[in-house]
């Protein structure tokens, strides 16, 4: 499920000096004023460099899917806050704030403090 | 008996062990452990804000590729910036640990590994001189002088100029640029705060000619002692691609995606084409 959400200055202001400002390319391509919560459920979790990555299965208003590329920050910058490989596990039911690119395309860049499991469980406390 | 070559490797280990000896651990600072960057934000200039407040001192021409580059990136594009793509950093971008840094002190040689892009840095510290052919690298070629500041009979400031570079680079993901020449030259201060032992910090002036002066900014950086190293492969998950001078995005199957609205495909003249 994909909500449009109305980004608070805050949030705005997360991923322009933030963990987002920490990275190696800008962060342009990602819609930051327009970002957008996002439910369902993770095919796979990528821990590794340069960027780990979430393959998220999203269901559409029309019952089809849709498969969604997202970038977070380095493995070693979500140690750092707790994750580890394991953190996410295929089948996952989770929900995120994401930055969508800025086509319109199903990618998109996560926030870290954003993301927990459909329970409300917090993802980093995950072994 | 020992045939030949062992007898060769038991001369190369037996030399190799008195070199080791030869470097006097009490004459030299303990570096070691993980450093990581410690103001947060990667922008050149940790003490200012990202983007134009950087206030680089650029010549008129160089400002101006930099706001071209910056428009670049209002729009979604990064042509400009090659780590983007897995180029390396190099001097001083490689400085602003965007993985954290190791720091290898030897008598000769100090070394420092760089996590991010897996980049490599050699300082020389052995009294050698400028070699007179020198292949420019990323990196650089860098000479180093120790020194005992406060005469307690052990160094505590490596000075290390740098030169022979080659390009493109530009100071971060802005893309503030460096003169095309890349006859730059930059000089650091690397030493331990006084008071924290587990805070590093690097001053670094760069000059090059896209500058109207020298540009100084201090980095610091916080030690972890026991820390875990992650291994850092760009190309091994990196989604960017930057074709010609347009950004592009790669989907979970690793088709290209556009990045922004209206964006053209990537010029495709040479696919299909019929054999003649």
């Amino acid at each position: 499920m994909r909500l449009r959400l109305v980004v608070s200055a805050l949030t705005a202001m997360f991923f322009a000096s933030g963990n987002y400002a920490t990275a190696h390319h800008s962060f342009a391509m990602f819609d930051q004023d327009n970002q957008v919560d996002l439910e369902g459920v993770v095919q796979e979790f990528r821990f590794i460099a340069p960027h780990t990555f979430i393959i998220l299965e999203v269901k559409q208003e029309d019952g089809t899917t849709e498969v969604w590329a997202l970038e977070g920050v380095s493995p070693s910058a979500l140690a750092r806050e707790g994750w580890t490989r394991t953190s996410l596990r295929p089948g996952d039911e989770i929900k995120l704030r994401v930055a969508p690119l800025r086509s319109g395309v199903p990618g998109g860049a996560w926030v870290t403090q954003q993301i927990k499991f459909r329970d409300g469980k917090p993802v980093a406390a995950n072994p | 008996m020992l045939d030949r070559s062992s007898l060769a490797g038991i001369v190369l280990l037996t030399a190799m062990t008195m070199a080791a000896q030869a470097h006097d651990e009490s004459k030299y600072p303990n570096w070691r452990g993980q450093w990581s960057r410690s103001t947060g934000p990667a922008q050149w200039d940790p003490k200012k804000p990202a983007g134009l407040r950087q206030e680089p001192p650029l010549t008129s021409e160089y400002q101006a590729i930099w706001e071209a580059n910056m428009a670049s990136q209002a729009s979604g594009g990064e042509g400009y910036n090659p780590q983007a793509f897995c180029l390396p950093s190099g001097m001083p971008r490689m400085m602003i640990a965007y993985e954290p840094l190791e720091i290898i002190v030897t008598a000769e040689t100090t070394y420092v590994r760089v996590d991010h892009l897996s980049e490599f840095r050699r300082i020389y510290t052995d009294g050698r001189s400028w070699p007179d052919v020198v292949d420019p690298t990323y990196a650089g070629y860098s000479i180093g002088t120790w020194i005992d500041t406060d005469s307690d009979g052990r160094y505590d400031l490596l000075e290390v100029e740098t030169r022979h570079l080659k390009g493109p680079r530009t100071f971060d993901a802005s893309g503030i640029p460096m003169h095309k020449d890349s006859e730059t030259v930059i000089k650091e201060r690397i030493y331990l705060d006084k008071s924290n032992p587990d805070l590093l910090r690097d001053e670094v002036t760069t000059i090059d000619h896209a500058l109207t002066r020298p540009w100084t900014v201090t980095r610091d950086y916080r030690r972890a002692r026991d820390a875990v190293w992650y291994e850092h492969i760009c190309a091994e998950e990196n989604h960017h691609v930057v074709i010609g001078k347009e950004s592009y995005f790669l989907s979970a199957n690793g088709e290209l995606m556009p990045t922004r609205k209206d964006q053209p495909p990537p010029d495709l003249r040479y696919f299909n084409r019929p054999r003649k």
